[in-house]
């Protein structure tokens, strides 16, 4: 195309979106109100993302002693404890420290503990899991394993914590993606519709283009970008509104609503990809109607 | 230039066309006559690759149209100008802006559209009238700018269907003196009309059609002599005997 690249391609997709102006209009709404639901449910996905990572570095086991164990056992089973697989840090909890911090934990209600008597406490093993184990099925096979070593008494941990995170994570994952999907059907399939509306109302200056030797890249160039355009400002916008209600809304009110870790807006990282994979979403839409139209 | 050996088309099982054959050499002005139904705008069509023929072999400047994938048909066509009986302008752009189209789309520089679009336009008769609107002219007037768009990028075929059918006779005048001096300069035209006052008096080679089938062809005895068109119809491919004395 001799002399005729992208810029003449961007001037007809802008002669064509002030041409059909009002159409347009409200294709870019359309799209933005996809675009909202898609940017809201990632503000979601990031925040229960971010909370579900803190739940799992936030897990961890107990694995209680059994009574009458020598220095040199204890010692040989927490070396054998650190270096399971999972088990990302390990701390030794003598039975007095335990006691102690027990009494730390009911600070007020000392009562409570008066007439125990002996300390009823084991000495026990305090891990912390690694994030990558946070699967409820591997938590279970790591506990099962450390409670067979000689001198283990019990090993216990969040077990209904660990099932949260780990539902979470599905829920998260299995969910999102099959929302991705059909939001983003949507948007080719408005897109496409505009587009096709756009063709319709230029019917008869594509006919005359293909009479006089025009070629199909030609026709079809300005056409993609109108649908690129169209998807690029609905998302903008999209992103744009949620942007508006989630500054314009007091900080406090959002902490209140969003407790205990507040609600973080998108990344800068995630509205730029957002934008790229709604335009790519357009170029889709436009491609779709002008190849049927074409044909 | 174009050669059609036994062309057939049908519509719905129904004829359009029925073993149409003739040659049209370069640099010769052919009109195809004949009443409403006759076939010629099929014929133009199927010449211009617009629809496709069911039988036979069309060779259009020495390629074999039923060879040619769809990608080359714009490049085909960019070598055929074609004007029509409803001018196909586009009433939203100026005379200009038309003309330009048809640069734009094979390509031509910027720089040169405004020097080539204002050059056709005066060629035509119509430089003043480069910002209006087609619907702000004459039929006769926008006629002479379909004209003008279909010859600026200088075809080597004129394709032209009809194009005088809704013009008054001094306008339909002017168009067909500007398909002669298009004609004189070397682009070979091909007129399909049933405007056989101006076939009568253009004096020039005509193919008569009826019912999708060349009736007649040939070239009025007062011009066999003339060198311009010195193609003998015993050369004719179409079989048909063309009558002598009459036009």
């Amino acid at each position: 195309m001799r002399g005729y690249g992208l810029f003449y391609f961007v001037t007809e997709a802008f002669n064509g979106l002030r041409a059909n102006s009002l159409v347009n209009l409200l294709a870019v709404g359309t799209i933005s109100m996809a675009m909202l639901i898609v940017s809201f449910f990632l503000i979601v996905f990031f925040n229960v993302q971010s909370t579900v990572s803190r739940l799992g570095e936030r897990l961890e086991m107990s694995v209680y002693l059994k009574d009458g164990l020598t220095q040199h056992e204890k010692d040989f089973l927490f070396s054998r404890i650190k270096a399971e697989l999972g088990v990302k840090k390990a701390t030794y909890l003598s039975k007095a420290d335990a006691l102690s911090l027990f009494k730390k934990e009911l600070q007020g209600q000392e009562a409570l503990i008066q007439g125990l008597g002996e300390n009823p406490l084991p000495d026990s093993f305090e891990l912390t899991i690694d994030r990558r184990f946070a699967e409820s099925e591997q938590l279970e096979a790591l506990s099962k394993k450390i409670a067979g070593y000689p001198g283990v008494e019990d090993v216990s941990y969040g077990k209904q914590n660990a099932e949260i995170v780990s539902a979470l994570y599905k829920l998260l994952i299995y969910g999102g993606t099959a929302l991705a999907i059909l939001l983003g059907v949507s948007v080719v399939f408005i897109i496409s519709n505009s587009v096709r509306l756009a063709l319709y109302s230029r019917g008869q200056e594509i006919e005359l283009m293909q009479w006089i030797g025009a070629t199909r890249g030609f026709i079809q160039g300005p056409f993609l970008i109108e649908g690129t355009l169209l998807a690029m400002l609905g998302t903008a916008l999209a992103v744009g509104i949620l942007a508006a209600f989630y500054y314009a809304i007091p900080t406090e009110v959002v902490r209140f609503l969003s407790r205990p870790n507040g609600l973080d807006f998108l990344p800068l990282s995630v509205v730029a990809y957002m934008i790229v994979a709604g335009s790519i979403l357009g170029f889709i839409g436009g491609l779709v109607s002008v190849s049927k139209f074409l044909d | 230039m174009i050669q059609l050996y036994r062309v057939t088309k049908y519509y719905d099982g129904v004829p359009a066309l029925r073993n149409v054959s003739f040659t049209i050499d370069k640099g010769e002005f052919v009109f195809i006559t004949g009443p409403s139904g006759a076939g010629k705008t099929t014929l133009l069509k199927i010449i211009f690759c617009a629809e496709h023929a069911d039988e036979g072999q069309i060779i259009l400047q020495g390629m074999n149209t039923f060879r040619l994938k769809s990608s080359s048909i714009p490049y085909l066509r960019r070598n055929i100008g074609f004007v029509f009986q409803d001018y196909k302008l586009l009433p939203h752009k100026t005379v200009f802006d038309n003309i330009a189209l048809a640069l734009k789309v094979v390509g031509t520089p910027y720089g040169e559209i405004g020097r080539r679009v204002y050059q056709i336009l005066k060629n035509v008769g119509m430089q003043d009238k480069r910002h209006l609107t087609p619907p702000k002219l004459s039929g006769g007037e926008q006629q002479k700018v379909a004209v003008a768009r279909a010859l600026v990028n200088e075809p080597q075929i004129l394709l032209a269907d009809e194009p005088t059918g809704n013009l008054d006779p001094q306008s339909a005048q002017e168009v067909f003196r500007l398909f002669r001096d298009i004609n004189m300069k070397g682009t070979t035209v091909l007129v399909a009309t049933h405007d056989w006052e101006t076939v009568k008096k253009m004096q020039r080679r005509i193919i008569t059609m009826e019912r999708g089938v060349v009736t007649d062809e040939g070239i009025p005895s007062y011009l066999k002599s003339s060198r311009l068109h010195s193609r003998k119809p015993e050369e004719d491919v179409s079989g048909t005997v063309p009558r002598e004395g009459e036009p």
